[in-house]
């Protein structure tokens, strides 16, 4: 777009900040904090996916020598975790999934901690149990929550805009498929932990892993209240975070129970996952069960959409009930289509529950569309690219449930995959290629009241500027993204600028890392407090230069008058005068961001964000029509990221992205047998490795958005949003089959190709996937 | 993680000695791969570990002139054997197989006799060893004795090493011209991954024809221990090979299988896969031979 080059520090490809103190081991993560005195907490889950707690006796465990707490359920006062308010830290009366904490324990050695939680003895009822969440519906069902009476949650997830049911009389086109997704998570390298810190006036400090800070101060007053020394101040600190993708966005039972058993022993209690925990006891995806009705008319118009959707909920209620208000997003504005109508039902069933992850939802409603939209193309008889340049949202659109489509690169992100992939390239047998877009916010989004985030920056006397930012890093490089634009706007080197981000009592309020916000608002709310310095250090050097402040700018840390370049003044000597003088000044500014988003009215309807991020991903694989393998070739990720701040960073999110999407396409899940996790270690979860890498291009659209940071949009999900519909795409188009449940393993693609071909070999029956006797 | 004593002996003797004299709380520990991660997960407590690592010799991989054997040290890592140009050179198969082991990180330290040893039906290690006819030396309190590779193996987890025993060296027989050898690894992902199923080929024609004088098909997960599929086997020999007597022979390998369900894979597609990569490999091998002679 021709204006990167008048930036100095924007657009630049600067390594993250914490690059070298990661790769070194001084990086300070969860497992490297210590408190003096500290103790180890332990939980013990339950052995049963559902099941009435007869007895727990803690005796064996409260006489081990080293044991300084255990409690149980009937210990601990009534705290509620979660969106729904239906999930205790520690379970009393019964258990509803294997995860259920029954008991902790609190122990001056990890070791001792750990036995003493093998020696508490748990009488266990065993209750009928559901996994489906159709079975789990019906009215006979096992009820997951007996005082709920119905195992469906009561979310009001269910819109109408436009006429449906006449549209999909009038459509030239209808395809109508079912298409179900599984559970997967999150998989962030460090494990989670939390240290509870009560002082002597009973403050607490928690050092954790959260995205959240400031939310997570309010679950835990809570936690106090409910310990009945309500008014206390809680102060989170967050230690180096070894990845989010959403697994932080609540507060979970291991925080409520380190601070449940710092408070019963009076010291420090560190609670540990190990990567088994993590894997058992952490939040997945939402599995969905996506049926779709779509159609265009003869012209490859889209007409409507209408999708209904079943998510198991698993046995408690985290964010994961929420995902279908962001599904909306695709559902209703992924192209211009005039008649939508969405209902999702949220399932109570004995299985893990579902949270927050990277796309929220969109990954899934994703899937759906954009392979029907493929199926629809070939119905339509229209080329696959031709019928989403149809219907691609343009710049001024404004779509069904409300959006105001402002700045939008979709056009040139389909164009920049076409020509990148160089789709018309000859396929040699086995070769396909497929396509799949998304639509994602970009600009944050108003979940809750307030969409702000805080920033102070603070110069010293050096022209070295410190900014308190309400961000939270968690590795995607926020500091390192605020940094640039301090330092841009401030005339100074990205070294100068030191981000604080760490610690509530000490950063501005912030409502989360969430909905790939951060660069846009934490990135305006830094922006907004550099303006403001900028201004005060111009007038400053007016007056001391003798120059107009109008004719002065900020380059290379000094103030420089933009006419006469001999005549200038380093930063950091003009920061000493304003300290050192008599009616002397400090610099430094605070600035608090809100953007304009607007929260979803009953209807749903409202701009959630101020403006939105697209992208095209374009793959091109081959099938081993022997294995069902499936190996990609190339893939091209083209994104309208509004501007890219650091082009460095931003290959990072989309290199990570599209794998986190490749393995949510073909070979990660979390493989659940009646409630029970069966494969929680990396070797049987089938997370992709580097060398797995595949060939992958990143394509940069830059649009400019008005309201962006410099122009820039969120960009921290849409990398793995569009990536299994593209794959499944591309396997249609390799061999013509079509895969409508993830992931998409090599069992699924040979039993689907054995199915088209009718050949039913060694005893295998290609309907049930069953075997049968030779 | 239980704490253990750590003991380091340089010699097979003095090895043995140690292990007789602490009795059933000891074991013996190579790479330590997987002794250290069963340790640390507590599957495993010993209070003393003997380290094999110091044993001078017995990591090398080197060709008997006299014998024109290949013998392999027990102590050979991984990573030694993926990198031996010996091996990529007149041992293909036992490169195709080690290359594909963990991680870089694992096969430095991991070594092909901790692989045997631990007999867990998905490791895959053995496979190739035991298509090129491979024998196992081992030393004990009892003195050295050998067995064929192939009967190596008892159960999961359970070999013919007594008590003290020592797995020492593999030792792979001379091999006739007009030999060629293929494994391949069927897996989800190409690294830190156990195989669904793994397929070693090993196929002697008669000189100058196309005729099979010896074949050896060696499945990996296909059974609880290797397996050798000698109706498949029989079906080769004395045949014309070409791809439809490797279609028939993977149809009859995959019979011969005794595959299962598990959560890492169904057991009719690993038994499809058995039928492909007999075929696939039978044909690698034919071509290895053409490339060689």
């Amino acid at each position: 777009m021709g204006t990167k080059q008048k930036y100095s520090t924007v657009g630049k490809r600067v390594p993250k900040l914490d690059a070298i103190d990661k790769a070194t081991g001084r990086a300070q993560y969860i497992q490297d904090v210590k408190l003096p005195g500290m103790l180890y907490g332990k939980i013990l889950y339950s052995k049963y996916p559902h099941a009435r707690i007869v007895n727990i006796d803690t005796s064996k465990a409260e006489k081990l020598s080293g044991v300084r707490v255990v409690l149980t359920g009937e210990d601990i006062p009534n705290i509620r975790m979660g969106v729904y308010k239906d999930n205790p830290p520690l379970k009393a009366g019964k258990v509803r999934s294997y995860r259920d904490e029954v008991a902790a324990v609190a122990a001056t050695e990890p070791e001792i901690a750990k036995k003493a939680i093998d020696l508490i003895e748990v009488t266990y009822e065993a209750l009928p149990s559901v996994f489906d969440p159709i079975t789990a519906m019906q009215p006979d069902a096992p009820l997951v929550h007996e005082n709920h009476k119905t195992n469906i949650l009561k979310m009001p997830w269910k819109l109408h805009y436009g006429d449906v049911e006449t549209a999909r009389k009038e459509a030239a086109h209808v395809v109508e498929k079912q298409f179900t997704t599984t559970w997967v998570t999150h998989c962030c390298l460090g494990t989670s932990g939390a240290i509870a810190d009560f002082d002597n006036n009973n403050n607490l400090t928690i050092h954790t892993n959260t995205q959240i800070p400031s939310l997570a101060q309010k679950d835990f007053q809570e936690t106090l209240k409910a310990l009945g020394i309500p008014d206390k101040r809680v102060r989170v600190i967050k230690p180096v975070i070894g990845g989010g993708f959403g697994s932080k966005l609540d507060t979970y039972a291991y925080e409520h129970v380190a601070i449940l058993l710092a408070w019963h022993a009076r010291r420090a209690v560190k609670v540990l996952f190990d990567r088994e925990e993590e894997f058992v006891a952490t939040s997945t995806r939402q599995p969905t069960i996506i049926d779709i009705a779509m159609g265009c008319d003869t012209e490859g118009r889209l007409m409507f959409r209408d999708i209904n959707m079943v998510l198991d909920n698993g046995a408690y209620t985290s964010w994961g009930v929420t995902t279908p208000s962001v599904m909306m997003m695709p559902i209703t504005s992924l192209y211009r289509v005039p008649n939508v109508r969405y209902q999702a039902k949220c399932v109570y069933t004995n299985n893990t529950y579902a949270q927050a992850m990277r796309g929220y939802g969109n990954p899934q409603a994703t899937f759906a569309i954009e392979s029907a939209m493929d199926i629809l193309a070939e119905a339509a008889g229209i080329d696959r690219l031709e019928i989403r340049r149809i219907n691609s949202n343009q710049p001024g659109d404004e779509t069904p449930q409300g959006f105001k489509i402002t700045t939008c690169g979709l056009p040139e992100c389909i164009n920049a995959v076409e020509k990148v992939l160089d789709i018309e390239k000859p396929k040699t047998k086995g070769e396909g290629i497929g396509i799949a877009s998304l639509i994602h916010v970009g600009g944050g989004a108003r979940i809750y009241k307030s969409d702000g985030c805080g920033a102070i920056i603070k110069l010293d006397d050096f022209g070295k500027a410190d900014v308190f930012t309400g961000a939270s890093d968690m590795g995607q490089g926020a500091d390192t993204v605020i940094a640039q634009i301090v330092a841009e706007q401030l005339g100074l080197e990205v070294e100068d600028i030191h981000v604080i981000h760490q610690d509530t009592d000490i950063c501005p309020w912030d409502v989360g890392a969430h909905a790939s916000r951060t660069t846009f608002v934490a990135g305006n709310a830094a922006l907004g407090a550099a303006k403001k310095i900028r201004s005060r250090i111009l007038e400053l050097g007016a007056e001391l230069m003798g120059i107009t402040q109008t004719k002065l700018d900020l380059r290379n840390r000094h103030v420089v008058a933009q006419d006469e370049p001999e005549k200038t003044m380093p930063i950091g000597k003009l920061l000493r005068k304003a300290h050192f003088s008599h009616g002397g000044t400090m610099m430094m500014a605070d600035f608090f961001y809100d953007p304009a988003n607007e929260n979803m009215g009953r209807d749903f309807r409202g701009n959630l964000s101020m403006t939105y991020a697209f992208g095209t991903h374009g793959v091109r694989l081959k099938v081993d029509e022997e294995t069902g393998k499936v190996e990609i070739l190339d893939y091209v990720a083209a994104h309208d990221v509004g501007r890219a701040i650091n082009p460095m960073l931003l290959d990072g999110q989309v290199h990570g992205g599209v794998m986190m999407g490749v393995g949510y396409a073909l070979t990660e899940q979390v493989i659940l047998e009646k409630g029970r996790n069966m494969n929680p270690d990396f070797r049987d979860y089938k997370i992709l490795t580097a060398k797995d890498a595949i060939p992958l291009t990143p394509v940069v659209i830059e649009t400019i958005d008005p309201d962006g940071p410099y122009g820039a949009k969120g960009i921290g999900e849409p990398g793995c949003v569009p990536t299994a519909p593209a794959i499944a795409n591309a396997i249609y188009d390799a061999i013509g089959v079509r895969i409508l449940d993830l992931p998409i393993t090599p069992e699924r693609v040979l039993a689907e190709i054995k199915k088209k071909k009718g050949v039913d070999s060694c005893g295998i029956d290609p309907l049930t996937e069953k075997e049968q006797p030779c | 993680m239980k704490t253990f004593s750590y003991l380091v002996p340089k010699t097979l003797d003095e090895a043995v000695s140690l292990f007789e004299s602490h009795s059933d709380r000891v074991m013996y520990v190579a790479g330590g791969t997987d002794v250290m991660v069963k340790t640390k997960q507590g599957k495993i407590a010993p209070d003393y570990l003997i380290s094999l690592k110091h044993l001078s010799d017995l990591d090398k991989v080197k060709m008997n002139p006299d014998t024109n054997e290949l013998i392999i040290g027990a102590l050979a890592t991984h990573r030694t054997l993926e990198t031996s140009t010996l091996i990529r050179r007149q041992f293909p198969i036992i490169h195709d197989a080690v290359q594909h082991i963990g991680s870089t990180q694992i096969r430095n330290v991991a070594t092909i006799g901790g692989n045997i040893v631990n007999a867990v039906p998905s490791a895959d290690g053995a496979i190739p060893l035991i298509a090129l006819d491979g024998v196992a030396k081992m030393y004990g309190p009892n003195g050295e004795r050998t067995v064929d590779l192939i009967h190596f193996f008892e159960g999961p987890g359970q070999t013919v090493l007594e008590a003290g025993e020592i797995l020492t060296e593999i030792i792979i027989p001379s091999q006739s011209s007009h030999t060629g050898g293929a494994y391949q690894k069927v897996g989800r992902r190409a690294a830190m991954e156990l195989p669904l199923i793994g397929v070693g080929i090993v196929l002697t024609l008669e000189p100058d024809s196309a005729v099979c004088q010896k074949a050896r098909i060696c499945l990996g997960v296909a059974a609880p221990t290797p397996l050798r599929t000698l109706s498949a086997e029989r079906f080769l020999t004395g045949k014309v090979l070409n791809e439809d007597i490797l279609i028939e022979a993977g149809n009859i390998a995959a019979e011969e299988s005794r595959v299962r369900d598990s959560i890492r894979g169904q057991a009719w597609y690993r038994r499809e896969m058995v039928s492909v990569f007999v075929r696939r490999m039978g044909l690698k091998c034919l071509k290895r031979i053409e490339e060689t002679n």
